[in-house]
């Protein structure tokens, strides 16, 4: 058998991953029913027993969306601890670069995440509404993130099914680039980081202005060249190498995981100001809480990759 | 202040033998208004109380309390409305065996957003109006009927709830703990609260306090 | 926040109902508990093998024939002494010792006792001996099974290895190896390079295999195919490889275990989801009263949530416990064999203190997930009860 479906991480991943998807199954079988009987309106029994599974389905989408946010931090470690038994890999990036399934199952993994805090949102409004308005276009959602969640999950065993131990995978510093100036998107650093603190403030502006359409624009910008900055730029000031450029070891230990903190904040603010924005513009409520909470997160954000180049510099006097 | 309006209620309706618990009952009831159901068991006093405390949904018509459409509220709402607006006392009781007096009188203050002290301040006020601040912290099994249902009307009362309902409150009582009850309406009668309570005890035939008696029969009104 | 009002107020439901959840507390904490010490000594178990193989040269190579690792003929040291950057060239003889026809064996391992050694702890070990009295007569250092199995068979001092020409050799014991080292040299005998070659009758110009030492990691891969070029015939092993092997070996010892696991968790799921269905009906009212009072669904389904965490945690931490009590304080008597496999010579083993919080991440999600996973369904049917139930 496969050395790298016994090693343990794999199989507990690979358990909670069919557990979750067991659930969300029960969810799915139950939703089409609910969808079409659904009628707020009427008294009857039947009524009343939708509006339970109606619970059901809720909490089953709520206990799953938690626990792939945990399980989203644990594929990463997963797929860490696998570069000790895959030859040529020295982090998670060559892992994730084994085979072709390996970059959209994490950036369909993302987009999942995102996707199922928008549903959580709504139908925390739906609640809160007194004529349950958004339930079936709730419901519908939940069956467009169920197929995503299904594909997901078929490329969860696919990836950890064609990973090779004998062939020897790239690593990072292969397949980011050894270049100093340039990068993958044809801009030289002081262009990029321009970019990067720019958008930065009109997404700041955006929130305070509360555009929706703004919002949504500046921070899926924001969040592609925030990707770009942090590979490119401010990790090698992490890694305090010119020539270390990866997206995954600052996840290890021996940068103090500070990864996940910067990963982080990017993503949960990212999601902040969009959750916030959809329901604006969709749902026509003014989340206020929400938006002070992206604001902060994308500010800390912001501030901890430039303190990185600060720190950097007051220690060495010079800049990479 | 509570419009009744048209309810009916049919429990089974899908099986062979539906029962038609309430036939077309309207009823308007004023603020501060003392009401007293009466009838035997089956005329369907129960079924219209559990519907105006939003236990349950009525088949067809609506129920108004307070500009408040509340029979056809979602389960967010319809809990937040009982719990804000409503003192129940059940007819056994219905307390939490295991836990003690003081604590069975928080539990409907836990969900919502005050912190300790203060529920236990007001848990402590309730028992003090319903006397049985005395016997906080004994378990329920070890409490006398009479004493149980002092311990049901403090529950009922935490919450500080403009309606006060009674669903046959001295059917476990002797005679001596009925008129300690009929006393504590009167209080709360005094206090500005509607009352409504079910019975076919005759006790409530000599009130100390306003009332208007309500005949239920077979699921209708027959008099007023 | 009122979070805390509703913390109170779980913690006095579950104190004084504590018996409805002995039941699951109890399986929980047998699973966890195996299944950390399972992972503890796992752990354990590679982290020392891994700081033993630092001490281990970092190559060698010996010679093939048809697929065979076969003699490697001494002249190969004068070359690979030359290639730049290559230190501590070794010559080893190594080989299985029979005590008698298929029952246990020694791993005889002979050294050059004067050259440096590339392995660090033989290295220590010999500064120790007194090794005039050591070379005053063949003389042989021995694991700790190696001991135990001469003294069981009457031999306390001295060993006497019959030849393949039939004649015997007598050995003097002269040292123990450090139990640390059991976990590879437990039946292992240490002795010098002649002797060794004495007793497997081997040719004069022959040893087993070289070992050498290569200081900067960067060159091991230039090393490697220099040695190539240098041998057609060659093997070369090297340290990151055995590394590997050994990680995957305890991955696949554990892995099995694992899979022992999942079997258990499938029916510790369906135990629980009959639980805690059954205690439905006896739950019914008691919800139906909170229900009545103004607990919202939302509500129920909180409360059940932190009850079932707090039992979670609460059983994961007491079994974790109890298996490092099991594992690094009592050494995990009888897990202990299954792991170590002793069909040679019975091996015994402390297990050194690692904790990683990988490994608890992983056992703690193994385990709470399938306990909430298959107890959500039954808390929902718990939590929709019909405040009318109270009436009842």
């Amino acid at each position: 058998m496969s050395e790298v479906l016994l090693s343990q991480e794999v199989i507990v991943y690979l358990l909670s991953e069919s557990l979750l998807f067991g659930l969300l199954f029960v969810a799915f079988i139950i939703t089409p029913l609910l969808i079409k009987r659904w009628n707020f309106d009427a008294f009857t029994q039947e009524q009343f027993r939708l509006e339970n599974r109606s619970y059901l389905v809720m909490s089953i989408v709520f206990f799953v969306m938690a626990l792939k946010i945990l399980l989203l931090p644990y594929f990463v470690y997963t797929i860490d601890q696998l570069s000790d038994i895959v030859p040529g890999a020295m982090c998670g990036a060559g892992i994730i670069k084994a085979n072709g399934y390996g970059n959209p199952l994490l950036l369909l993994k993302i987009i999942i995440l995102f996707l199922s805090g928008f549903w959580m949102t709504l139908n925390r409004l739906d609640l809160e509404a007194k004529a349950y308005p958004y339930t079936k276009r709730k419901l519908w959602f939940f069956l467009f993130i169920f197929m995503l969640l299904s594909i997901e999950f078929a490329l969860d065993i696919l990836y950890f099914t064609h990973i090779q131990t004998t062939n020897p995978v790239t690593c990072c510093s292969v397949i980011f680039g050894q270049m100093g100036g340039s990068n993958a998107l044809g801009l030289d650093m002081p262009m990029l980081l321009l970019l990067f603190y720019l958008l930065f403030v009109l997404i700041v502006l955006m929130l305070w202005s509360k555009n929706s359409l703004g919002i949504i624009v500046t921070s899926l910008l924001f969040l592609f060249v925030a990707y770009y900055s942090v590979v490119y730029f401010f990790g090698t000031y992490i890694y305090e190498l010119p020539t270390h450029k990866c997206p995954f070891c600052m996840l290890q230990q021996e940068y103090y995981f500070i990864g996940y903190l910067v990963w982080g904040l990017l993503l949960v603010g990212v999601f902040m100001s969009l959750d916030y924005a959809i329901s604006r513009w969709l749902w026509k409520r003014d989340a206020l809480r929400l938006r002070n909470f992206a604001l902060w997160a994308l500010s800390l954000f912001v501030l901890l990759c430039s303190l990185f180049v600060v720190v950097y510099y007051s220690k060495n006097g010079v800049l990479l | 202040m509570i419009e009744i309006e048209n309810i009916n209620k049919i429990f089974n309706e899908n099986s062979s033998e539906p029962f038609e618990a309430l036939k077309d009952i309207t009823l308007h009831i004023a603020k501060n208004e003392a009401i007293i159901l009466s009838g035997v068991s089956g005329s369907g006093k129960s079924t219209l109380l559990s519907l105006i405390a939003s236990l349950d949904k009525p088949s067809s018509g609506k129920i108004v309390v307070d500009g408040e459409l509340i029979s056809k509220l979602p389960d967010l709402h319809a809990s937040a409305y009982r719990a804000k607006s409503i003192g129940f006392i059940f007819q056994h009781f219905n307390l939490l065996e295991a836990l003690s007096v003081e604590e069975n009188i928080i539990a409907p203050l836990i969900p919502s957003r005050l912190d300790m002290p203060t529920i236990k301040k007001h848990a402590q006020e309730s028992m003090q109006k319903a006397g049985i601040a005395h016997k906080a912290s004994q378990t329920i099994r070890e409490l006398s009927g009479g004493e149980k249902q002092r311990c049901a009307i403090a529950r009922a009362l935490v919450t500080d709830p403009k309606l006060i309902i009674c669903d046959e409150p001295t059917a476990n009582l002797d005679k001596a703990n009925s008129l300690k009850f009929i006393e504590i309406l009167s209080t709360l009668k005094a206090l500005g609260k509607t009352i409504i309570v079910a019975t076919h005890d005759p006790i409530f035939d000599t009130l100390p306090f306003k009332s208007r008696v309500i005949k239920m029969e077979d699921g209708r009104i027959v008099d007023e | 926040m009122h979070n805390n009002a509703f913390f109170h107020f779980l913690s006095l439901l579950l104190f004084k109902q504590k018996n409805k959840h002995i039941g699951a507390i109890f399986i929980s904490v047998i699973i966890i508990f195996l299944l950390s010490s399972v992972l503890f000594i796992s752990s354990s178990l590679q982290k020392s093998l891994q700081s033993m193989l630092k001490n281990q040269p970092d190559f060698t190579i010996s010679r093939l024939q048809a697929g065979r690792a076969v003699d490697t003929p001494t002249e190969w040291i004068e070359k690979i002494v030359q290639i730049d950057g290559v230190s501590a060239v070794t010559p080893r003889v190594y080989g299985r010792y029979f005590f008698a026809p298929n029952e246990n064996s020694f791993l005889i391992v002979g050294v050059d006792f004067f050259d440096e050694q590339s392995n660090h702890s033989l290295q220590e070990l010999m500064e120790t001996t007194d090794l005039k009295s050591f070379f005053a007569m063949p003389s042989m250092l021995v694991g700790e099974g190696v001991q135990k199995f001469m003294t069981a068979h009457y031999y306390k001092d001295e060993f006497s290895f019959k030849l393949p020409n039939g004649s015997f050799k007598k050995v003097a014991i002269a040292q123990q190896l450090p139990s640390s080292t059991n976990l590879i040299a437990n039946d292992m005998i240490v002795m010098p390079l002649e002797l060794a070659k004495e007793i497997f009758a081997m040719e004069e110009e022959s040893i087993t295999d070289i070992a050498l030492n290569v200081p900067n990691d960067a060159e091991w891969d230039t090393i490697v195919g220099k040695l190539h070029l240098l041998f057609y015939d060659a093997q070369v092993i090297d340290k990151r490889e055995i590394s590997k092997a050994y990680k995957s070996l305890y991955n696949y010892k554990g892995g099995l275990f694992l899979i022992l696991y999942l079997i258990t968790i499938i029916t510790f799921m369906l135990i629980l989801y009959q639980r805690y269905s059954m205690v439905y009906s006896a739950e019914k009212k008691e919800i139906g009263i909170l229900r009545a009072i103004g607990w919202s669904i939302q509500d129920i389904l909180k409360l059940k949530f932190y009850e079932t965490l707090v039992i979670v945690i609460s059983s994961f931490i007491l079994g974790v416990v109890l298996a490092y009590i099991f594992v690094f304080i009592f050494d995990a008597p009888l897990l202990q064999e299954i792991f170590l496999g002793g069909e040679n010579l019975a091996n015994s083993v402390v297990f050194v203190p690692t904790i990683e919080f990988g490994i608890l991440g992983s056992l703690f999600l193994f385990f709470a997930l399938p306990f909430f996973a298959s107890v959500l369904i039954p808390v929902w049917k718990i939590a929709v009860t019909p405040p009318k139930e109270a009436m009842l």
